[in-house]
């Protein structure tokens, strides 16, 4: 007997509003302030009206002088408006990592790698005292749910630091939340009665759909401020010229796909199976004209085919990958025998992207590259295929089932994977003892996961290019050990607040209670357990790299890059 | 129906700890307790909570209150501060690993202690540790007994120094030992052969470690004897006689410390010397005349008494230990035919044999000898009888001295040749004189010096011979006696006649310790 | 070519040239003096190297290199130096209790690595084709659920059938109690749980409508444990043999300890 289907409600768009708190009275105070007495509520669908996004997609925050708003390095989805008071930019030199709840970090010397023999803690999760006692300059105060870090001697840093101050009606966090980057800068509240208007990406990307001016300055300050170097660094433009880049940084369209977020509701939606690439927002549909290249910038797409029925994964794609250079480059040359767009694009979770029309490519970038940079011609469907664009090839290379399988799962994510081979594994938990080893008797990870065929990719934190662990920590704990580098958590200032822990779509990051080297457990005032979060970090402090690789007897475990699809299949293929 | 195992799930908030070494009694439930077994496997669950005394401003009891993580509970801590809901303590269970750790530790003290016990135990130590069965000679109570009376250890300590010292004298030993543990390159440069400290117990009993040349240098006695093999000690074989007599450069060696130059011997079919008897040409110095073939194939050879022909067998009788064959007796195997008769008139009458001055007394004798024989022949006229012999000799030889004379010196083999009278059927042989066969010479005054035959008995002095082993075996193969006129002959085979016999073809026994031996006496004089 | 065939061949290749090498050095020089000296230290070096591999297992924070390297040279090293020992004892057979306790505690640790190697190469692939995945100790917690829920269903406040009842107390009740059938799964035999579930399919001509249901979540049950017992039996099988291995290499190297210092100290420099 079939199981009946599980009915889930899709989810809205507004099924949790970023703070239930919101009033009719916030709302219209907000509809008075600039830049939303600007807007034209008209302008925008019934559907996503000014009045709710405002109500549903922002929330206004108050803000104590000294307290940090956002710290550099850190993840977030949100821009941030300043309604009343100051705050301040730190410019230079950075502040110091223990100001941000961060450690500072170094490889573990010769003396401590050795004590490891027979320092370990007898009993599990031992926080050390060192680490209680830790003063690092910031201290956290609770605010009704929420935590707030502040720095304590806002006076000697803004003497050692340059700082610039901001004022009521500035912008500031726009492209970090909609591109997913780092934060580049950390911000504090300059002033008591700050206030802020947090908006979250969702709300910023359809103002900017419907607002012309917003759009425009968004534009304006992406282009100024990210775009110019990050097209400079992009390979396909090496050939061109400053003023050719120029151009080509002006005609530039940028967008943001994705209808949720990763956490939460997608986890529930997988599990229900309920998740299709043919559900997935098209941001290129196969058989469209080309309209321009795709430049992902953040987040992943899927590469797909219509098959049958429904959509057959063929690749998917990262931040820095370009989609439809085959198809524009092939029209350019071959102008009487044209082709559409063979794949479709599919945005899965967020995704950021730039798009070049092909016009730009077309005059200024395809005739620049010389003529071995050009891809090969696309073949029609009944010609003889020599050898398959790469799309297909890489499916070919790692296998159906398990293309599917880590797309499904999004585990193109992590750029340190850890995947187990189950054909070779035998289950003797070295790996487990050796992270173990390097934390104080006390494993990362956890030696399953899911699994298809021979592969399993065990609960080992990923260390994501997308790490949406760091969005929403309050005190900075869960960080990035350098740019690009190793996600890490600092147990000294961590809360166990569990927000990380909730976000992390692929149960990497579980809560420990912490305890004393008897073994008790450590408890605050009220008699509570203090939990911190723990995860793998990748080894960061010891020498030779993750322990847990450099255990495996049989070479079955390894920590792989699945931003793409290379070292899979090099691996299985070995 | 999914034939799934039931948790293809994980665990999503907990780690496995598989570096711990004992797990919660309970998880086999199902219901691990939160604390989880102390590192030392004790059971720390308590209870649910930890009251703490609350003590409120302007109280001096304050009261106590549940602090249990999933909420309080309803009843509340008891009045002394202690939680109303005890865990029941479990059993910790130890993990696989755990285990294998105990057993290693077992493993490893079980080895030590059944090493320190019998080790220490020296009956079951030397039986334990022996790499092998001792020879019977080295073992039993008579070892045992004349071990004690040379004062030397008992047991294993008659020869090893290390020998009833206990694990620590053993230790003592090794780390004493010459060449020493990590001595590895004095241990791969030894030379084979060279005498070892071991070789001093061997001394003791065995004294002497005769070289078979005196200036050969010394070989360890564990080279060629090895201990240890079982109850009888193995064999010498060729490769330790090749490792000298094999090496050319060690002979050539020898050959310049005086010694006989040998060429290297490998195998006796293949390369060993003719005997020295045959290259250096020797001839037999023995002084009496004997003609082999004419005894042997002679047409004037008579029968001997019994009917049959003369062989080899009745001149040549081995000795008792049937190894060599007994010299040649006049007595018994000459005089059946050599009767020295002197008389062709009397034949009865014979000189005596071995010494001359008997043989002078006995001429000088003469009408005494005769008077003798009279009386048992012809009682009635003995004077007669005498006087009648006296005179024929006298007209035969001349007086008394030339008949001496003659007898002594004669070498003729012509003159009055009588047939005289059978003796149990044997022909007279011709006795001319004893220089027919003998050496003669001349003292000063004129009395005759015989020289007194030579029979040697051994002529390859350096090899063993035993001629009861070779009894089936034809005389005549091996000694060519039928084609040999001169006593000067030696009559030994040659090494190939051995060789028919003594190689791989042959199949009979060919290594060296067969005919040689390594340790003798001094050498016999040739 | 996979990385494991090229570490197949680089080892077996290696293995050879050795192999060949050592024989030939044998023949060569097996006259000398001391020569079982020298073959028992090149013996005893191997011994040591392929015990300094649980040394590196015990310091997997020190970057000594991958374990997955030192288990390649742990594995040809130690089929070469079973030709060591061969050769060391000149091809024979030892003599006396102390030499033959030695080359037993060898024998049996150079053995049961052979047989933990072929274990470890081919009861992992039979694990992941049976599909599912189990941690070994939350087996036991795993089987205790699959228990309980068997009982309820079959003497459970809502079983009502005798039927089903009385087949579980003669013949389920056991399977369900504890490990089971592990020579069985070591082998590949489906005998046992096959014989189970034939009877529960024997059982369903007398079961009502609903109790068929019944009987049909049972057997599920069944397969779940008898899937347990598979991951379990492979699982055990995978650290058994290290049993063996492990603590006899202590005992093999306190023996050892002990030949060398015997060897040295009753020779009396004789060979």
């Amino acid at each position: 007997m079939p199981d009946a289907p599980t009915i889930l409600e899709r989810p809205q768009r507004w099924d949790a509003a970023f703070d239930a708190n919101m009033t009719d009275e916030d709302v219209n105070r907000l509809l008075f302030t600039a830049p939303f007495s600007g807007m034209d509520a008209e302008k925008f669908p019934k559907r996503t009206p000014l009045r709710e996004i405002i109500r549903n997609d922002m929330r206004i925050l108050k803000f104590r002088k000294g307290e940090i708003i956002m710290r550099q390095g850190d993840y977030g989805t949100s821009a941030f408006l300043i309604l009343q008071g100051a705050a301040r930019v730190v410019l230079k030199p950075d502040l110091a990592p223990s100001l941000l709840g961060r450690q500072a970090t170094g490889k573990k010397g010769v003396f401590r790698t050795l004590a490891q023999l027979w320092n370990r803690s007898r009993a599990p999760e031992v926080l050390p005292r060192s680490i209680l006692g830790q003063s690092s300059g910031v201290s956290a105060r609770q605010n009704e749910n929420e935590t707030r870090v502040f720095l304590q001697d806002v006076p000697r840093i803004l003497d050692q630091h340059r700082t610039a101050q901001m004022t009521g009606g500035e912008f500031f966090g726009e492209i970090a939340a909609l591109s997913r980057m780092a934060r580049t800068s950390t911000i504090f509240a300059d002033s008591d009665d700050a206030e802020l208007l947090e908006i979250r990406w969702q709300g910023l990307r359809d103002l900017m759909k419907y607002d012309d001016a917003l759009r425009t300055h968004i534009n304006k300050i992406y282009r100024e401020r990210a775009l110019a170097s990050y097209l400079r660094a992009t390979p396909l433009f090496k050939y061109l010229s400053k003023e050719q880049l120029d151009h080509v940084a002006e005609a530039v369209e940028f967008s943001t796909f994705g209808d949720y977020d990763w956490s939460g509701e997608y986890k529930r939606l997988a599990q229900s199976g309920s998740v299709r690439p043919e559900k997935e927002p098209v941001i290129v549909g196969q058989g469209d004209y080309p309209n321009g290249i795709v430049l992902l910038r953040a987040g992943f797409a899927r590469v797909s085919q219509k098959f049958g029925g429904g959509e057959r994964t063929l690749n998917y794609i990262g931040a820095g990958q370009i989609f439809g250079l085959n198809e524009i480059a092939h029209n350019w040359r071959n102008k009487d025998a044209t082709t559409n767009m063979q794949f479709s694009l599919r945005a899965i979770g967020y995704t950021h992207l730039l798009i070049v029309p092909t016009r730009v490519m077309e005059d200024i970038v395809l005739p620049s590259l010389p003529k071995n940079e050009l891809p090969p011609p696309v073949a029609k469907a009944d010609d003889d295929i020599d050898s398959p664009p790469p799309e297909i090839a890489t499916r070919e290379k790692v296998g159906a089932e398990i293309l599917e399988f880590l797309t499904e799962n999004r585990f193109f994510n992590g750029t340190a994977t850890m995947v187990i081979d189950l054909d070779r594994c035998t289950r003797c938990d070295d790996c487990v003892r050796a992270c173990a080893s390097t934390h104080d008797n006390n494993p990362r990870f956890l030696r399953h996961g899911p699994s298809a065929g021979r592969l399993m990719i065990a609960n080992a934190c990923m260390h994501c290019a997308d790490p949406v662990c760091m969005i929403g920590c309050p005190t900075g704990a869960i960080h990035r050990e350098s740019f690009a580098g190793q996600v890490v958590i600092n147990p000294a200032t961590c809360i166990g607040c569990k927000s990380c822990f909730t976000n992390c779509p692929y149960d990497a990051i579980r809560m420990v209670e912490a305890r004393d080297e008897r073994g008790e457990f450590l408890v605050d005032q009220e008699m509570k357990p203090i939990a911190k979060a723990t995860k793998c970090d990748l080894c960061v402090e010891n020498h030779g790299g993750p322990a847990c690789e450099r255990a495996c007897p049989h070479g079955a475990l390894t920590r792989m890059n699945l931003n793409n699809l290379d070292s899979l299949s090099k691996w299985l293929k070995l | 129906m999914s034939e799934r195992l039931p948790a293809p799930d994980f665990d999503a908030q907990n780690y496995a700890r598989p570096n711990q070494n004992w797990i919660c009694g309970h998880a086999c439930d199902g219901n691990a307790c939160r604390p989880g077994p102390d590192a030392k496997g004790r059971c720390c669950a308590t209870a649910e909570c930890k009251p703490v005394l609350e003590l409120k401003p302007g109280e001096t009891k304050g009261r106590w209150k549940c602090t249990r993580t999933g909420g309080a509970c309803e009843a509340g801590p008891l009045p002394d501060g202690s939680c109303c809901r005890p865990i029941a303590k479990c059993s910790p269970v130890p993990t696989l690993r755990w285990w294998r750790g105990r057993l290693t530790l077992a493993v490893i003290a079980a080895s030590c202690a059944v090493l320190l016990v019998v080790l220490g135990n020296p009956p079951w130590r030397n039986n334990f540790i022996s790499p092998g069965e001792i020879s019977q000679p080295h073992s039993g109570e008579a070892f045992t007994a004349l071990a004690a009376t040379n004062q030397l250890n008992q047991g294993c300590g008659a020869c090893h120094v290390a020998g009833n010292t206990g694990p620590r004298g053993m230790v003592h030993a090794a780390l004493h030992a010459d060449p020493g543990i990590l001595d590895l390159k004095k241990l791969a440069m030894a030379h084979a052969a060279t005498p070892t400290a071991i070789d001093e117990s061997c001394l003791k009993c065995h004294a002497g470690r005769n070289m078979h040349q005196p200036s050969a240098p010394p070989v360890s006695c564990s080279f060629c004897h090895m201990e240890h093999q079982g109850r009888m000690m193995a064999a010498t074989t060729d490769a330790n006689c090749n490792f000298c007599h094999g090496d050319a450069t060690k002979m050539a060696v020898a050959a310049g410390a005086g010694n006989v130059s040998e060429p290297p011997i490998h195998h006796f079919a293949e390369d060993h010397p003719q005997f020295r008897f045959i290259t250096e040409k020797l001839r037999d110095p023995d002084t009496l005349k004997f003609n082999h073939q004419l005894h042997l194939t002679g047409a004037t050879i008579p029968n001997l008494p019994g009917g049959q022909k003369l062989d080899c067998a009745f001149c040549h009788q081995p000795d008792a230990a049937g190894a060599f064959m007994k010299p040649v007796a006049f007595e018994k195997n000459c005089r059946v035919c050599h009767s020295l008769q002197f008389d062709p008139e009397t034949p009865q009458l014979m000189l005596p044999h071995g010494n001359a001055d008997f043989v002078s007394a006995y001429l000088r004798s003469l009408p005494k000898q005769y008077a003798t024989l009279a009386a048992k022949e012809n009682p009635a006229d003995v004077n007669g009888f005498v006087t009648a012999k006296l005179a024929g000799l006298r007209t035969q030889f001349g007086s008394g001295e030339d008949l001496e004379r003659r007898i002594f010196f004669s070498t003729a083999t012509f003159g009055p040749e009588a047939q005289v009278g059978e003796l149990s059927g044997a022909t007279r042989a011709l006795f001319p004189g004893c220089a027919y066969c003998h050496e003669v010479k001349a003292a000063a005054g004129g009395s005759p010096q015989i020289t007194k035959p030579v029979q040697t008995e051994h002529w390859l002095a350096q090899a063993k011979f035993n001629h009861a082993k070779h009894l089936n075996i034809n005389c005549a193969q091996c000694h060519d006696a039928v084609h040999s006129k001169d006593t000067a002959d030696i009559l030994l085979p040659a090494q190939e006649s051995c060789a028919t016999c003594h190689s791989p073809r042959g199949g009979v026994a060919d290594t060296c310790a067969e005919c040689h031996t390594y340790h003798k006496p001094p050498l016999l004089a040739r | 070519m996979t990385r494991f065939h090229r570490q197949l061949c680089a080892g077996l290749i290696a293995l050879i040239i050795a192999t060949a090498g050592a024989l030939w050095l044998n023949a060569k020089y097996s006259a000398l003096a001391n020569y079982a000296y020298l073959t028992g230290w090149a013996l005893l070096a191997g011994m040591f190297v392929l015990t300094i591999y649980n040394v590196r297992k015990k310091l997997p924070f020190l970057p000594l290199g991958k374990s997955e390297t030192w288990l390649q040279i742990h594995i040809y090293l130690g089929f070469f130096t079973t030709l060591l020992f061969l050769i060391h004892l000149k091809f024979g057979l030892p003599h006396g209790w102390f030499e033959i306790v030695l080359a037993w505690l060898f024998v049996l640790v150079s053995g049961s690595g052979m047989v933990g190697l072929f274990f470890s190469r081919v009861l992992p692939r039979r694990l992941a084709t049976r599909g599912g995945e189990v941690i070994f100790e939350k087996i036991p917690a795993l089987r205790h659920g699959v228990k309980t829920a068997a009982e309820e269903l079959a003497l459970g406040k809502d079983a009502k059938s005798p039927v089903i009842a009385e087949f579980y107390a003669k013949r389920l009740a056991v399977f369900f109690s504890g490990p089971k059938n592990f020579w069985h799964h070591l082998v590949e035999s489906r005998r046992a749980a096959g014989a189970l579930l034939a009877e529960l399919e024997d059982l369903r001509r007398f079961a009502t409508e609903a109790d068929r249901e019944k009987i049909g979540k049972l057997e599920a049950l069944v397969r779940q444990k008898d899937g347990l017992d598979y991951h379990r039996a492979l699982q055990l099988a995978l650290k058994l043999w290290l049993f063996v291995h492990i603590p006899l290499t202590y005992g093999l190297m306190i023996f050892t300890i002990l030949h060398v210092v015997m060897v040295f100290g009753f020779s009396g420099g004789a060979r």
